[in-house]
């Protein structure tokens, strides 16, 4: 699957969030959003998402162009958000059980439980999700993410409340991703865990993708530098507010 | 239409399992239904004459009140962990989102006035097992959810949530809180079913209005 943004405008209010942004991505390619806070990054996964629409511009999947209505579109997207979509008074189990009917998987628990295993949980899926850690939780965000096999993910700070361990095991599961050919967004500010799984970096500035580094073997050293360099550039807004 | 009630099924069996085992809901309407009947029992002196034409009012009176509390629950544990969205991106059209929680929103209330029913019966000496009065409190129930769902699903992306809702929700019940009232006063006091037959032509009609005109808009009230 190729994966196309065109021209996607996006405002809340007066503020231009999102300005003709394009981004065109192939399959097995993993793309790290990165900018300043406000920048547009989840924005613009929320938009690929189909959960926000934009004033102009469109998406494309393999040269057709999404109609967000159609709920094959929307299955074949993936997300991981700043919440973790889960229900506190259900278990892990139930929790995936729930999504797997909904999305027509299989619900069985053999199937269940090899989800919670590809993350480590499977000790902990009889469990409410209440009583869950913050790195439990967003392991069975992940895990609730990849249930039904989509072949696009969107992940906002998929890092977040992760251990080593943690962040290790869902890179593993990313390159898998990327070896089914399979598209990945992410947005991180871990930089160090990102760089081994990333095809590409993508700088957001000013609504639109300032600048597209291509990771030819990066050392962490060079991305971090780039980065210092791209974040010290005065944005529009604040020059506005300096003159 | 198979996935779409597929879709309906799950939600109704989540939000049952998760309201059995937290009873957010069910604690709060049921612990307000009691209180106001008790309340109702201290400041209304009940003669066996008007026993009946009142007794239908103060039941729906209290379910409707509990009920707000529900409605309010019901879209609120999406919000807090953001699993609106989840939802959205999972079923096969939204409007199956609607019709799921209206369908628990139905049988909480159901359940929780099988709860006061014996309790009111106990503190007015008066039976209310009757048929016609419990098709009345069905039908009106299905109604109340009806919209309740509906504004519900509108109100909870605002702050003033709790405040709009039963602004909202209030004056478009109108029609179904009179029909109720003027049904089940006519059922208790002995009145056959065919006697208040219009009204409960008009609980039905507006059953089904009200459903149909939410499945079609329902996308448009919880999208941005």
């Amino acid at each position: 699957m190729t994966l196309a943004i065109r021209q996607v405008t996006k405002s809340f209010g007066q503020h231009r969030v999102l300005d003709a942004l394009e981004l065109e991505m192939q399959p097995g390619e993993l793309v790290c959003l990165l900018g300043r806070s406000g920048a547009g990054k989840t924005t613009l996964l929320k938009i690929l998402a189909g959960l926000l629409k934009p004033e102009a511009g469109s998406i494309w999947f393999d040269e057709e162009q999404v109609d967000y209505a159609e709920s094959h579109a929307r299955h074949d997207i993936g997300l991981v958000m700043h919440q973790p979509f889960l229900y506190e008074h259900l278990t892990g189990i139930e929790n995936l059980r729930f999504y797997a009917r909904l999305y027509q998987v299989a619900d069985d628990a053999a199937a269940l439980e090899a989800a919670l295993a590809q993350v480590g949980m499977q000790r902990y899926g009889g469990k409410p999700v209440r009583a869950y850690s913050r790195g439990m939780k967003q392991r069975l965000t992940i895990a609730r993410a990849l249930l039904h096999d989509p072949r696009i993910l969107l992940l906002d700070e998929p890092y977040t409340g992760l251990d080593l361990q943690g962040s290790l095991v869902f890179n593993q599961l990313m390159l898998e991703q990327k070896k089914q050919g399979h598209i990945v967004i992410m947005t991180t500010h871990d930089l160090s865990h990102a760089l081994p799984i990333s095809s590409r970096f993508a700088f957001l500035a000013r609504g639109r993708v300032a600048e597209d580094l291509p990771n030819r073997e990066l050392s962490l050293d060079t991305l971090e530098n780039w980065l210092t360099l791209k974040l010290a550039k005065p944005n529009s807004e604040q020059q506005k507010v300096a003159a | 239409m198979r996935d779409w009630l597929h879709s309906v099924r799950t939600l109704v069996w989540k939000d049952l399992l998760q309201e059995w085992r937290s009873k957010d809901m069910l604690t709060a309407m049921f612990a307000f239904a009691i209180l106001t009947l008790f309340i109702f029992n201290y400041a209304i002196e009940l003669s066996p004459v008007n026993r009946a034409e009142i007794a239908s009012g103060i039941i729906w009176v209290v379910m409707v009140f509990a009920g707000t509390l529900g409605l309010n629950r019901s879209f609120t544990a999406e919000q807090d962990q953001g699993c609106f969205d989840a939802l959205v991106m999972a079923v096969p059209d939204v409007s199956a989102i609607y019709f799921g929680k209206m369908l628990t929103n139905w049988l909480v209330m159901l359940f929780v006035s099988i709860l006061i029913l014996p309790i009111y019966s106990l503190l007015y000496n008066q039976s209310l097992i009757n048929l016609g009065f419990i098709l009345i409190l069905v039908l009106g129930a299905w109604c109340y959810s009806a919209a309740g769902t509906l504004i519900a699903g509108m109100t909870v992306q605002t702050r003033m949530r709790d405040l709009l809702l039963p602004i909202l929700l209030f004056p478009i019940l109108m029609p179904v809180n009179m029909a109720v009232v003027k049904a089940a006063g006519g059922i208790l006091a002995g009145a056959p079913l065919v006697e208040v037959q219009a009204w409960l032509v008009l609980l039905a009609a507006y059953g089904i209005i009200v459903t149909t005109v939410s499945i079609m808009v329902f996308e448009y009230v919880i999208r941005e």
